[in-house]
């Protein structure tokens, strides 16, 4: 577990940051994604949108509630599925935000045809 | 549900030239399918075959578990097949529905009955089949399959609830990936090959640490809670449906190294049903033989701990399958091409192809090792199944004629 754990420890800094009322902090992430020098940051990827962060943290706090009496009940397997949920959309947002880090490959997605769009081959 | 709001959508995203009397066959299409009596309409359907070149669309089935890699798969897959897919233009961005040139791949989420407060106060899971529509999963990938658009419900995995409905035009190769692909006999029925991915207990903690630890909020506990508390609904609805998949990819924790936990280095398995049609299964060296491969050696130098094959005939569930086993990682390209060029029946269009697609996704989790390489596998195979219906369904007439 020690080398998946030194990852873990690399990528606590991102969310944090994002979350402590910076709410542009993930808009900042998209415009300078190849900030020079932030090495850890690049490596961990773009930080989970707030809103879905947020989320995620409540629901967690809500499961362990939840399964405070019963943890066999149906009501703490619906509460921690939604903690998975929000999890995989969480996972899913920031692999959104490193597909969509490039603006250039964003605009000739739409754009294709235009001259700052085109490739050559030879 | 929301069919209601079905007149009110617009079109997403069609691959066909449409005209004006095509929208219209739709429209009654749907009027008649909400009142159940879709499969009657045999002239709109027609119509709409003529208008549009596309036939119909031969339809694959993945089902995982969430967190378990069925969104790298269908990268993989949809960038054999040709083209990047994306979501939706212009549409709902929490589409969950991936559209490329050949291929819509669409998430089965969509299809819950309970949204997320539903399934809250009823506690029930996602995984339970209460929480899920199958009657309409069924009637719209019937639909599909009949070369038919639908109106598909879309869920929201952000805000948890069921957005308004999307279009979906019938594409060549028409993917439905989630929870329950193989659940429901109908639906089940409807497939032209089925793939599940079966990852162990071991590998699926390690995969959510690396997914989930950064975030807010989660810790080695909440982990293990979310993977525990939803098991028994896991085990009693979704691991079930393994016995039905024509090729399963098994990943386990490697061999290699003693009493590894970590998770880093994984020892997969590909499971191939004998007999499906159009599917010849990848073997090693002979086919039908039991054989154990370390490539490494003179010709081949691998770093630690090495790379393990193994392959051979086996049952899975009473069917009869052929199993290739992968322990182990590639650490440079000339080990994953030394590999490609010792197995057989790839359905490659090339030398190298397998090699080129591994590359090509070298940033994808599992390039380096079984997992990648086998998806890659199921990629090609499905591309010559898909090859070899359109042959046969190209041939058919031909051959009606004859007789």
């Amino acid at each position: 577990m020690a080398s998946t754990l030194t990852n873990v420890r690399l990528s606590t800094a991102t969310p944090a940051a994002a979350t402590s009322s910076f709410s542009r902090a993930p808009l900042a992430a998209v415009a300078f994604p190849r900030a020079r020098g932030f090495a850890a940051v690049r490596a961990s990827g773009p930080s989970t949108p707030p809103d879905i962060s947020d989320k995620m943290s409540e629901s967690i706090d809500k499961a362990k509630e939840a399964c405070a009496d019963d943890s066999a009940s149906g009501e703490c397997a619906a509460a921690w599925d939604e903690v998975e949920e929000l999890s995989a959309a969480a996972s899913h947002a920031r692999d959104k935000l490193k597909d969509n880090s490039d603006p250039l490959e964003n605009y000739c997605k739409e754009n294709p045809e235009t001259d700052e769009c085109r490739t050559y081959d030879n | 549900m929301a069919i209601s709001s079905l007149h009110a959508t617009t079109s997403l995203h069609s691959p066909c030239t449409t005209n004006a009397s095509f929208r219209q066959n739709q429209i009654i299409f749907f009027t008649t399918r909400s009142n159940r009596r879709g499969g009657t309409r045999h002239g709109g359907a027609r119509t709409f075959q003529v208008s549009c070149s596309v036939d119909k669309p031969v339809v694959i089935g993945l089902a995982a578990d969430s967190g378990c890699g069925k969104s790298t798969f269908m990268r993989r897959l949809t960038s054999v097949f040709g083209g990047a897919a994306e979501p939706p233009k212009g549409g709902n961005p929490d589409s969950n529905t991936l559209i490329s040139d050949t291929t819509t791949v669409i998430c089965l989420d969509d299809y819950h009955s309970l949204d997320r407060t539903g399934r809250k106060e009823k506690g029930v899971t996602a995984l339970d089949p209460r929480a899920n529509d199958f009657d309409l999963m069924y009637e719209q990938v019937k639909a599909i399959k009949e070369g038919k658009a639908i109106d598909k419900p879309i869920y929201n995995h952000v805000t948890g609830l069921l957005d308004p409905p999307e279009l979906i035009q019938p594409p060549k190769i028409f993917v439905i990936e989630g929870l329950h692909p193989m659940f429901d006999e109908r639906v089940r029925d409807l497939l032209d090959f089925s793939i599940y991915l079966d990852i162990s207990d071991e590998v699926k903690f390690a995969w959510k640490i690396q997914r989930d630890m950064a975030e807010r909020g989660h810790s080695l506990e909440s982990i293990k809670a979310s993977i525990e508390a939803r098991k028994p609904d896991f085990d009693a609805f979704i691991d079930p449906q393994k016995q039905y998949a024509d090729a399963v990819i098994e990943v386990l924790p490697t061999q290699l190294i003693p009493d590894d936990n970590e998770g880093k280095v994984l020892r997969v398995k590909l499971i191939m049903k004998e007999g499906v049609k159009n599917f010849n299964p990848v073997y090693l060296f002979d086919e039908g033989s039991s054989i154990t491969w370390v490539p490494c050696g003179r010709k081949l130098t691998c770093s630690y701990p090495g790379i393990k094959f193994s392959y051979g005939p086996d049952t899975y569930f009473g069917h009869e399958v052929s199993v290739l086993e992968m322990d182990g990682q590639f650490d440079r390209l000339d080990e994953l091409i030394y590999v490609e060029s010792h197995l057989s029946n790839l359905s490659t269009k090339f030398y190298g192809e397998v090699t080129q697609q591994m590359l090509k996704h070298a940033d994808f989790p599992g390039s380096n090792n079984g997992t990648g390489l086998f998806q890659t596998i199921i990629g090609l195979k499905i591309r010559d199944l898909y090859e070899q219906i359109v042959a046969e369904r190209a041939g058919a007439p031909t051959e009606a004629a004859k007789v």
